[in-house]
């Protein structure tokens, strides 16, 4: 009897097709949606690490067109240079005192023109010494 | 500027695709393989993706009509193997919706499209238009035909199974 009644109710056929419309299994649907959204986080981190490579790239450009990464590095130096001074112990400096006397000359830098007369000299030595050589080795070998 | 993605929000759009795709050639697995295949292509062509021509849904639609027509007479359609629904131990919902689903599968190809198109992926007439190349005018005459047919093969499906719900009623 119920049926019939049912039956009897005017037939939508649009709102038949529309509510009977076939519907994917749950899991099917959840399947295909991680492949989705997989797919796009990747292609979305890539995007992200360009935009962030391009943005510093960007930004090292305009500090250097205004001196900034040569101003930069120098107070980077600084910095080292007196964390350097802070950190390492300072050194126990020798001062030499030297006594003024007449001798004091004797010790003194040494000029050009002394220094050429210095080399002559043990130039000539040199000399004499090969030809002694030469003469000893005219003279029969000392054969004990 | 960034594009926006066609695929940020997947769940809608995959219903929509897959009961345009059960439509044409019956729900199963069938529906699912060229589904999952339509999402596949997309992801492959996501760039292709021009907003200025419509939504992402009828984009989708598109490679999804190719993917079902690509298919062409390898796929069986439900319908063909439909069983007369036997009301003993089914609900009466399921029951509506099994003589439904053998009713668009008894239709033509073309009227099955719209109808897909219509009530499956829930598009407008000016969308069907626009995915189909044809004027808005010409898709509603068109869909209004398809619907008399439809009545028509509805009303056979249900003289069909009624003698066994009498039978169950008259028990």
């Amino acid at each position: 009897m119920r049926y019939w009644r049912k039956r009897q109710e005017p037939f939508d056929l649009e709102a038949e097709l529309r509510s009977g419309r076939p519907e994917p299994s749950s899991e099917f649907v959840h399947r295909l949606e991680t492949r989705v959204r997989s797919h796009g986080r990747t292609r979305a981190t890539g995007l992200r690490v360009a935009f962030v490579g391009a943005l510093t790239a960007v930004m090292l450009m305009s500090l250097a067109s205004v001196g900034g990464v040569g101003y930069a590095s120098s107070a980077g130096k600084d910095a080292v240079v007196s964390v350097k001074r802070v950190v390492t112990p300072e050194r126990v400096r020798v001062v030499k005192v030297l006594k003024k006397s007449a001798a004091i000359d004797q010790y003194k830098k040494k000029t050009k023109a002394k220094v050429k007369k210095v080399k002559k000299v043990k130039k000539a030595k040199k000399g004499q010494g090969a030809r002694g050589r030469v003469r000893a080795r005219t003279r029969p070998p000392f054969t004990g | 500027m960034l594009r926006r993605d066609p695929l940020a929000h997947p769940e809608p759009l995959i219903r929509r695709v897959y009961a345009y795709v059960a439509y044409r050639v019956g729900d199963g697995p069938d529906a699912e393989d060229l589904t999952s295949e339509t999402f596949e292509r997309a992801l492959r062509y996501k760039k292709s993706y021009d907003p200025s021509r419509g939504e992402p849904i009828a984009w989708l639609l598109g490679i999804a009509k190719r993917c079902v027509d690509g298919q062409g007479p390898k796929l069986e359609l439900a319908s063909e193997h439909a069983e007369v629904p036997d009301t003993s131990d089914i609900e009466g919902e399921t029951v509506r919706r099994l003589t439904v689903a053998g009713a668009v599968g008894a239709l033509d190809d073309r009227d099955r499209e719209l109808i897909a198109l219509r009530y499956g992926a829930d598009l407008s007439a000016r969308q069907i238009a626009e995915l189909l190349g044809a004027r808005t005018n010409t898709v509603e005459v068109a869909l209004h035909r398809a619907l008399g047919r439809l009545r028509d093969a509805f009303g056979e499906e249900r003289d069909a199974s009624t003698p066994v719900r009498k039978r169950e009623a008259s028990r």
